[in-house]
């Protein structure tokens, strides 16, 4: 590759840091502001270099019942990543090798499910809300659960599919001819073959959930709201509380920029799969 | 050829694999989305109860059919979805042709080219609203420092507010393109790329004779990817306009949930969400026909 | 029907179980009875609302009721309330509404009628003097079922106490005005041509506002057209949205915004807020309780610098209208007594008096001709002066209002001032979709 004619120069380069640049600027712009006091904020010139507070955070962090909201957030991301996953690995397993009646219809129904709109949903779950009596903290977490594990599932197939399907069919075959049980091949050939796709799948679910605004701004009461609905609570009718926001904002983000920063082959590869190796 | 015995019990056993899954499914997404069918009949407003739902027929669809508000927003929607589409498949694509060689070792900058889609809309809308802000936002205190240009209404003027929005999904969602663009070349064999150089192919050639041509389902599914995740926003509108002014940033998204929640109307909601449910179908099938990313070789 | 005969029912026995109680043992101490009780209260996360949770420890102290608040952005609280109260057993037990909310809720049965409470002496303190309510506030935020349905009469009943209700006023640069030597207006006329003036010659907005797409804009409109006498239905519930003065205001506000601070019609309340207290606009002209936000320096440029007036008239007619918020009882709540108990106290005299100090609403008129606070506040003796003649029927707030409000007028006024329609075209426009709405609804069944 390296002799072909093309030559790799300084604007590349220059176009790569700029890019680069615009891409996390605005996050980095994010995290800045919610360092800065109420006067810099005002400030008309954008203040770059000014003495830091951490006064937005302890307003956010003490005042505002962030810990119950942090709790939310991670039970109804956690448990229902731990579903999907746990779901996903098999259907895919089955779609991917299994020959049975119906199976192009569930490959088909998969890909179609997954272009449904939130939206679109959020109206019809909100009637079926009270109709299901979901009411309390916990109920109100475990039916967000259940909804989040819904959506997230055609991704997590779909994903999940391009791992199986790379996997060579004959270690199956080996483990038949050993006498191993359909859900032992599963459980024992295929499941330790397919880590790295869960980890993949992984990301994607829980980036899903963690971040899900719509579905959880309809149902969730007081004692089930998360974070993406509490943040927007700054937004007050008492002017717009940027600096609170940003805080919130930067600790709403501090999960993805830790899986961005340890794990981007892996987002790489769950981006990339299904387009280029599917 | 399988005994028809074997070829049973193989059938029971896929589906005992994919039953969990199902059953979530069906409960989840199938019976709702049954529900928002059912409930596009009905006359049905939050706070009563369920027993107090009236059939009214195709009501809703005949409102819906003469509701200027609605096809307007129909139209913002396929004009949001067509141009945020086009400049991300556009400029992803371009990036990663250019880019192709000099990012190669520089893991740092695919880190930080992730970096935007990992951020939640919720907060992506946050902060775009704070830099768009028409007085005190650092955009217009740039264009006006650098370029002496006065501030410009970003959001609050009816021909540049689409546009914002459409920068803001640009912004977040162009990388995606660009990772799949660049992963699909890089998966080009090389022996092609060397054959094509000792026939003389130049840098225009060498681009849209070869590479794209090779490259066709990766783009593909790219497409059908952003086409079914476009239509899903609506946290940033949500935040950064409303969609104001007037009703110029209203994708179909956000007017089914003020349909919902401030005209009380989940009847007439339900429907409308039937159009947007429409338009993905449609927009997907058509992408869908020229390559299926999940088909196997045995499926009808 | 049913629902009324059940809670008097029920208030019936409630009242005779209290009189039982009171005939058996002195009650030294009424609350007695509550203590340990928790009660969840849904209200916005207004300034005056902040000001009333710092008051609450007292109250718990005083009546051992505990009290957990749900503060949210005031857009986003009907939802929550509507699928709390719904449900047959729901999360909150007092509810703070917009007042065009209060119609909806009762016609939906969700809010218990508070006569239910004061017909129970056991709950109700002597010295709760209703009266001294400033009437078009209890009358705008709490009173359902007049002869137009959502005002007071013969027919209506009281199922909330306003609380945080405001009229509207004008707050203005003494500054700026000084030193372009502009008299404080007092016509829409002077005040167009002093935010001309200001912003030609300082290069900041003239009168700011909220004229966001959608309820912020109508509210924008509904403030500056009250003051022409319009109404936006008649007395038969039609619409007549498009008359000659309410394209005149809309022509206004156009102009308006053509000298206003930037990006004026997207903003918000708190854009707005911001906008003023930034320094980046000179008047001011909404809900009469901005003096807070301007005199507190950490959020505030222009703190000592800020003038109050009455609202500008059109034709000499004042105009203010009043507004703000009241609070009531979900039907399904499971404390009612204890969450009355929580209005009442929240409501009575001395916490009326003590939020104005602090900076909050005040509902009472003895609050408000209060001499000390008069003599305090700058804002206090226009405040009086405007009630005199606030209107309390200056939006129809029928149930149906939130959709005409957010979903018709306030994306017809929206598009007429960023220029994509003409005021007459947006006006008609909108009031044949109200006429549709309203015909839907059957509001014309008997003509």
């Amino acid at each position: 590759m390296s002799q072909a004619p093309e030559r790799t120069n300084l604007g590349h380069y220059a176009l790569v840091v700029v890019l680069a640049l615009l891409a996390t600027g605005p996050v980095y712009i994010m995290l800045m502001t919610s360092f800065k006091n109420q006067v810099d904020m005002f400030s008309r010139v954008p203040l770059w270099i000014f003495a830091p507070t951490l006064d937005n955070y302890s307003v956010v962090l003490f005042d505002k019942k962030f810990d119950r909201y942090l709790f939310n957030s991670l039970f109804v991301a956690i448990i229902s990543t731990l579903i999907t996953l746990a779901l996903a690995g098999s259907a895919a397993y089955a779609i991917a090798r299994k020959d049975f009646w119906g199976r192009g219809l569930v490959s088909y129904g998969n890909l179609m499910i997954r272009m449904v709109p939130p939206a679109v949903i959020a109206v019809p779950v909100f009637a079926l809300w009270s109709r299901w009596g979901f009411s309390g903290r916990f109920e109100e977490l475990w039916g967000l659960t259940l909804f989040y594990t819904a959506l997230n599932l055609p991704f997590a197939i779909w994903l999940l599919f391009s791992f199986v399907k790379q996997i060579p069919e004959d270690l199956e075959e080996a483990a038949i001819v050993d006498g191993a049980t359909p859900f032992q091949v599963f459980r024992l050939v295929i499941f330790p073959l397919m880590k790295s796709g869960y980890a993949v799948a992984a990301i994607f679910t829980f980036r899903i959930a963690w971040n899900e605004f719509l579905l959880a701004l309809f149902l969730t009461g007081r004692k089930a709201r998360t974070l993406p609905v509490a943040i927007q609570g700054f937004l007050t009718d008492e002017g717009v509380e940027w600096g609170r926001i940003m805080a919130m904002g930067t600790l709403i983000v501090i999960p993805s920029l830790v899986i961005t920063f340890f794990a981007a082959r892996q987002i790489i590869t769950g981006l990339t799969t299904g387009a280029v190796k599917g | 050829m399988k005994s028809l015995r074997a070829a049973l019990s193989e059938g029971l056993i896929a589906y005992a694999f994919l039953a969990p899954a199902l059953l979530i499914l069906v409960i989840g997404l199938v019976y709702p989305l049954f529900t928002t069918v059912q409930m596009s009949f009905l006359d049905y407003q939050m706070g009563t109860p369920w027993e107090s739902r009236e059939w009214v027929g195709i009501r809703w669809f005949e409102k819906l059919w003469s509701d200027p508000n609605v096809w307007k927003s129909f139209w913002v929607t396929l004009r949001y979805g067509f141009w945020v589409v086009l400049i991300e498949m556009i400029v992803g694509t371009g990036l990663a042709l250019a880019l192709e060689r000099a990012i190669r070792g520089a893991s740092f900058f695919r880190t930080a080219l992730i970096m935007p889609l990992m951020v939640s809309p919720i907060v992506v809308g946050l902060i775009w609203r704070y830099l768009f802000d028409a007085r005190t936002g650092m955009i217009n205190h740039y264009l006006g420092a650098w370029f002496g240009i006065d501030p410009v209404p970003w959001l609050a003027d009816p021909h540049i507010a689409l546009t914002s929005l459409i920068i803001t999904d640009v912004w977040q969602w162009t990388p995606f393109i660009f990772i799949i663009v660049l992963a699909g070349l890089q998966a080009i064999p090389k022996e092609v790329i060397e054959a094509s150089t000792i026939d003389g192919a130049n840098w225009w050639q060498m681009t849209f004779l070869v590479k794209l041509p090779m490259i066709k389902s990766v783009l593909i599914v790219a497409l059908l990817m952003r086409i079914v995740d476009v239509y899903k926003v609506v946290e940033v509108v949500f935040i950064l306009t409303e969609g104001g002014p007037g009703l110029e940033t209203e994708l179909l998204a956000l007017h089914v949930y003020k349909t919902a929640f401030l005209s009380q109307n989940l009847g007439y909601a339900s429907a409308i969400s039937m159009l947007l449910l429409a338009i993905v179908t449609v927009l997907s099938l058509f992408v869908l026909s020229f390559s299926n990313p999940m088909k196997t070789k045995s499926d009808f | 029907m049913n629902h009324f005969t059940k809670s008097a029912g029920q208030a019936a026995a409630a009242a005779l179980g209290a009189l039982a109680l009171l005939a058996t043992s002195a009650v030294a101490d009424p609350y007695q009875k509550y203590r340990g009780t928790e009660i969840v209260v849904s209200w916005p996360s207004l300034a005056h609302f902040q000001i009333a949770e710092e008051l609450i420890p007292e109250f718990t102290a005083q009546t051992g009721i505990r009290v957990e608040t749900d503060p949210l952005q005031y857009g986003k609280l009907r939802d929550k309330q509507l699928l709390e109260m719904g449900k047959p057993q729901g999360d909150y037990d007092v509810v703070a509404w917009v007042v065009f909310w209060k119609t909806e809720y009762v016609q939906k049965g969700l809010l218990t009628p508070l006569s239910e409470m004061f017909a129970n002496p056991a709950l109700v303190d002597p010295a709760y003097d209703i009266a001294d309510i400033t009437p078009a506030y209890l009358e705008n935020g709490g009173k359902v079922g007049g002869p137009q349905g959502y005002l007071a009469g013969p027919s209506a009943g009281l199922y909330g106490i306003p609380f945080s209700a405001q009229t509207t006023m004008m707050a203005y640069r003494k500054d700026l005005l000084e030193k372009h030597d502009l008299a404080v207006p007092t016509t829409y006329e002077e005040l167009l041509a002093a935010s001309r003036l200001v912003h030609e010659k300082e290069g900041i907005g003239g009168l700011t506002g909220r004229a966001q797409s959608g309820h912020q804009a109508n509210d924008f409109f509904l403030t500056h057209y009250g003051p022409t006498g319009g109404v936006i239905l008649d007395d038969n519930y039609r619409p007549v949205l498009n008359n000659p003065d309410a394209v005149r205001t809309v022509e206004m506000l156009t102009e308006f915004v053509k000298v206003g601070p930037p990006g004026m019609t997207a903003y918000g309340y708190g854009d707005m807020v911001n906008s003023f207290v930034q320094g980046d606009a000179a008047f001011y002209l909404d809900a009469s309780k901005i003096r807070k936000t301007v005199e507190d320096e950490s959020k505030s440029r222009v703190a000592g610098m800020v003038g109050y007036a009455l609202h500008p008239t059109i034709n000499g007619n004042c105009g203010s209208g009043t507004g703000g918020f009241a609070m009531g009882i979900p039907g399904n709540s499971q404390n009612k007594e204890a969450a009355f108990l929580f209005i009442q106290w929240m409501t009575n005299k001395a916490t009326d008096r003590k939020l104005a100090e602090m900076g909050g609403d005040p509902i009472r008129t003895s609050t408000m001709n209060d001499p000390e606070l008069q003599a305090t506040f700058e804002d206090y003796p226009v405040l009086v002066e405007q009630l005199k003649c606030a209107r309390a029927d200056w939006r129809p707030l029928i149930p149906e209002f939130p959709e005409i409000d957010a979903q018709i007028i306030g994306i017809s006024v929206s598009e007429a001032i960023t220029g994509q329609k003409s005021a007459q075209q947006a006006l008609d426009e909108a009031n044949a979709k109200i006429e549709a709405l309203l015909t839907e609804k059957g509001y014309y069944a008997w003509q």
